[in-house]
């Protein structure tokens, strides 16, 4: 793809000392993800995150249910900002994009409407004693990861290429609604040519594919995928864009998002029950990835060791191409190899469960 | 003449979600809502920025904007610097502290909302946890979850040592003493307030509407799976 | 001896007043940034509403201004002004009586709205794109192919506070509806939709020629503004927008997208206000002294405006401006 502007929307992206603040629906969904973000950091980086245990969610997915006022997750958010003041950190780096949102858009309405933030603090220091002062900088997890594209393509043990034919792989990158439409500034690359995955996947070999629905909704909707009644926005949204890309056979879907990370996985398994629906070029699913799996298998860490068997849709294919060795035994056994039975099969899978150990017999 | 446009003004979202719509339908173009329902966001605030009460009042209290999926796609594009996804978060809110949002299928939605996620936040500090995305309300979840949360200790052990358990780490449970500053903060900054305020007009729509116990468990569990079909 | 007016600018306003000025028994010197006079006109194909083809008229001035002697320095550019002198980039200064400004307007550049993805997306073209293929004889999809479905936006860089350009750029519209006909005279088969707001028929003959494309040549308008451009696999461009007479948003995919682009003040018009103070409107363009009582006066004496620099006009608008001015400077140096 053609991007040209991205260079003009460029953020400051601290280079070390971050105070982490998870997201409920990473931990829930991909909690293999948010430890590879983790360990990729401290570990292969060296670089030093702080793991508070005192932080809490942001409430975003609360509030953008209509059912948290504005002032109380502004209080929230600044309880927050006071424990990273208390930790001696400036860096703010949260894992989830809407709370990614709610951080910018707090802070962009503390300069613009100055007696929000006075009311703020009165609040928070009402609540919990507490006193705050504004990160030096925020960042989602995925602009940490994008700044260190390169070093990680330095210690990449595979590429994003096919390892048989030596082709780039075709990615098509999804990014998270509130990375950068509340602020297009907020974000690499703006909003309409968002480049934080993109970069990553070209770093390490890769080619983005451009589909006409690329900028549109997974579908999550808030209150369209947590009531029940309203689940069919949410499954027609994500169709909307599976069947955009099918056309152009993507290998796999990344996200920087961890709600879009799972719906266009889960969406592709019920879509697949309801019609018969695949979108991948196998018969069966599309893999989707998280942007930390992405790095995780680049710099050779184990599948599962990353959770990718908590994915409905089958990444084996994808691991095939990419030249990975993997324990196709080992897929869904508990901790220190513990069988513990496996999902029943579905459509959307294509690998057969029966090869995993079951020490019973 | 124009009370509730007031009100809504009180709201910093609408100061910085509404200046002046020209009508040109950016944001109805390329809203997934707009496409799914009968839905149409430009109208929304069409409507709102005719300051009429009667028109106004009668949106509050309709099923209309309950639709918005706040994804913020109308926010970039809209070339009089509106952002319709604002307005509607003004327009809910005001709905819900004037207990109008109980006249319509999709704002009764709101007490499930609250008693789900809203009750949750108060309980572990998350909006979601793994215990909450229960396999039978969640069938898109798919034999996987199915199988992640008939084994969630084994699953979840290990990438977290904590695991419903104190520290630092996923899905830790958070301390007692973060929980009650938590608690403490949606008392004093009207979250408590707002939770009863819903559950408050959600009994009297209950008992209106036939529920003896009021908005008991039953009505929760029908306002989060009904669907009258009549929305497209 | 004569009094000597600087013009600076060549486009159209520029040659008119040169030649007025002229007419009169002064001596107007042309200051033009480009290598040949012109302006905008150059690479226009043909002009609403009467389809006249742009070279006739241009071909016209410069032959005037040739035979009335008129100095014109080209490849030439002012970077200050009093109403006594113009400084050149090359610092020279050159001295007169009085100064009219005729510096025109910048196109828009479409690439600023991304997302349209111009320059990015094969098959999405601007109007002044269409006028070179016109002129070039070239018309067709990157691929050299007909096209079968064309759709033309209205205000791409006007009415929009995204892109700082909050004023409307008055001829789009008209030239949108020009555009479309020659399209369809060109491909009778095609589709072609015109995505507006208003559409602003001011002048003689073009609600007339609005008629015409709707009855005659049976184009398409959808009363809409595009929200987002992306290329189809078949490279096609998706659009969507909404019908705001029905309503209900729409989705399609067309051969072409030609981006009807405004007219911006341009960039310098901040530089070279500075020095002797001039008055500039919120959108850029030069304020003149009185809308209507004296807008080709600026507010200060001894420099007038003529044609776009204060404003988008057509080019008849511009022309007359450039007499009213070139008349108007001449009485202040008592000619």
């Amino acid at each position: 793809m053609k991007r040209r502007s991205w260079q003009e929307y460029q953020k400051e992206i601290a280079d070390d000392h971050y105070y982490y603040a998870r997201s409920c629906i990473r931990q829930n969904f991909f909690p293999g993800s948010e430890k590879a973000f983790i360990d990729i950091l401290t570990n292969d980086l060296g670089k030093d995150l702080l793991d508070d245990p005192k932080h809490s969610s942001c409430t975003g997915i609360g509030y953008h249910s209509d059912i948290v006022p504005l002032e109380t997750i502004m209080t929230v958010v600044a309880r927050q900002f006071a424990l990273m003041n208390e930790a001696g950190y400036e860096n703010f780096v949260t894992s989830c994009i809407t709370s990614f949102g709610i951080y910018t858009e707090i802070l962009a309405t503390w300069q613009e409407f100055p007696e929000t933030e006075e009311k703020t603090r009165e609040n928070l220091y009402k609540a919990t004693g507490r006193e705050f002062r504004k990160p030096a900088n925020v960042a989602h997890t995925s602009d940490v990861m994008f700044h260190f594209r390169d070093e990680i393509a330095r210690r990449a043990k595979h590429r994003l290429v096919n390892a048989v034919t030596g082709e780039p792989l075709k990615v098509v990158e999804h990014i998270g609604c509130h990375y950068a439409k509340i602020f297009p500034k907020s974000g690499i690359g703006g909003s309409e040519f968002p480049y934080v995955l993109a970069g990553m996947i070209e770093s390490w070999g890769g080619e983005v594919v451009d589909y006409p629905e690329r900028r549109h909704c997974c579908g999550f909707g808030f209150r369209n995928y947590l009531v029940q009644a309203n689940r069919g926005y949410s499954i027609a949204n994500s169709h909307k864009k599976l069947e955009s890309m099918a056309p152009y056979k993507p290998d796999f879907i990344v996200a920087n998002c961890p709600g879009c990370a799972m719906f266009l996985d889960k969406w592709q398994y019920a879509i697949a029950e309801m019609e018969g629906t695949t979108y991948g070029q196998n018969g069966h699913g599309i893999p989707v990835l998280t942007y930390e799996e992405m790095a995780g298998l680049v710099l050779g860490y184990d599948p599962w060791a990353l959770g990718i068997q908590m994915h409905q849709v089958d990444v084996e294919p994808l691991l095939d191409k990419m030249g990975i060795d993997y324990d196709p035994a080992a897929k869904y056994l508990g901790r220190n190899g513990k069988y513990i039975g496996k999902p029943a099969s579905a459509v959307v899978n294509c690998c057969p469960t029966d090869t995993i150990y079951d020490i019973r017999e | 003449m124009g009370k509730y446009f007031d009100m809504l003004m009180e709201d910093v979202r609408m100061r910085e979600g509404l200046n002046a719509c020209m009508n040109c339908g950016v944001c109805t173009g390329v809203c997934p809502a707009a496409e799914f329902y009968n839905y149409d966001p430009r109208q929304i605030v069409s409507i709102v920025q005719s300051r009429d009460d009667e028109a106004i009042e009668a949106l509050l209290k309709s099923d209309t904007i309950w639709y918005c999926g706040e994804c913020m796609s109308c926010r970039p594009r809209c070339p009089r610097g509106n952002t319709p996804g604002y307005v509607i978060q003004a327009l809910r809110t005001l709905s819900q502290k004037l207990g109008f949002f109980v006249e319509s299928e999709k704002g009764r939605q709101q007490l499930a909302l609250k008693r789900i996620i809203g009750e949750n936040i108060l309980r572990t500090g998350y909006c979601i946890v793994p215990r909450l995305v229960k396999p039978e309300l969640h069938p898109e979840q798919g034999t996987v979850w199915q199988w992640i949360y008939d084994h969630d200790k084994e699953v979840y052990g290990q990438f977290s040592p904590v695991y419903m358990r104190h520290g630092a780490g996923a899905l830790r449970r958070i301390d007692e003493e973060s929980l009650d500053e938590i608690r403490r903060i949606f008392d004093v900054s009207g979250g408590s307030e707002m939770f009863e305020t819903i559950e408050k007009h959600s009994d009297r729509k209950a008992r209106e509407m036939g529920y003896e116990e009021g908005a008991d468990r039953q009505y929760m569990m029908d306002v989060f799976t009904n669907n009258s079909n009549e929305h497209y | 001896m004569k009094k000597r007016i600087i013009v600076i600018g060549g486009g159209v306003a520029g040659m008119q007043t040169a030649l007025r000025l002229a007419e009169q028994g002064l001596e107007p010197v042309i200051v033009e940034k480009e290598p040949e006079l012109g302006g905008k006109l150059r690479g226009w194909h043909v002009l609403f509403p009467t389809f006249t083809p742009a070279e006739e008229v241009l071909t016209d001035l410069r032959r005037r201004v040739n035979e009335s002697g008129i100095e014109a320095l080209t490849s030439t550019e002012v970077v200050a002004l009093t109403p006594r002198s113009v400084t050149l980039a090359d610092g020279r200064v050159l001295t007169g009586d009085a100064v009219v400004l005729a510096s025109g307007s910048t196109l828009f550049d479409a690439s600023i709205k991304e997302e349209y993805g111009y320059g990015i997306y094969d098959n999405v073209f601007t109007s002044a794109d269409v006028e070179r293929m016109f002129n070039e004889g070239r018309v067709s999809k990157t691929d050299g192919t007909a096209p079968r479905r064309i759709a033309f936006l209205h205000c791409v860089g006007s009415r929009d506070e995204k892109v700082c350009q909050q004023h409307c750029s008055k001829v789009c519209c008209v030239t949108g509806v020009k555009q479309a006909i020659e399209m369809k005279r060109l491909f009778p088969e095609a589709d072609v939709f015109n995505f507006y707001m208003d559409i602003r028929m001011f002048g003689p003959g073009y609600e007339e020629m609005y008629r015409e494309a709707q009855q005659t040549y049976n184009i398409h308008f959808v009363r809409g503004r595009i929200s987002e451009a992306s290329p189809t696999i078949d490279g096609r461009v998706q659009i969507k927008a909404e019908d705001t007479l029905t309503g209900r948003p729409l989705r399609m995919s067309v051969d072409m997208l030609i981006l009807l682009i405004g007219m911006r003040a341009n960039d310098d018009n901040a530089s070279l206000a500075g020095g002797p103070g001039l008055e500039r409107a919120r959108s850029g363009f030069m304020r003149p002294r009185n809308l209507f009582l004296g807008n080709i006066a600026s507010n200060v004496d001894g420099i007038f405006y003529a044609g776009t620099v204060t404003a988008p006009k057509t080019i008849g608008e511009s022309l007359n401006e450039a007499t009213a001015a070139a008349d108007a400077a001449a009485r202040y140096v008592g000619a």
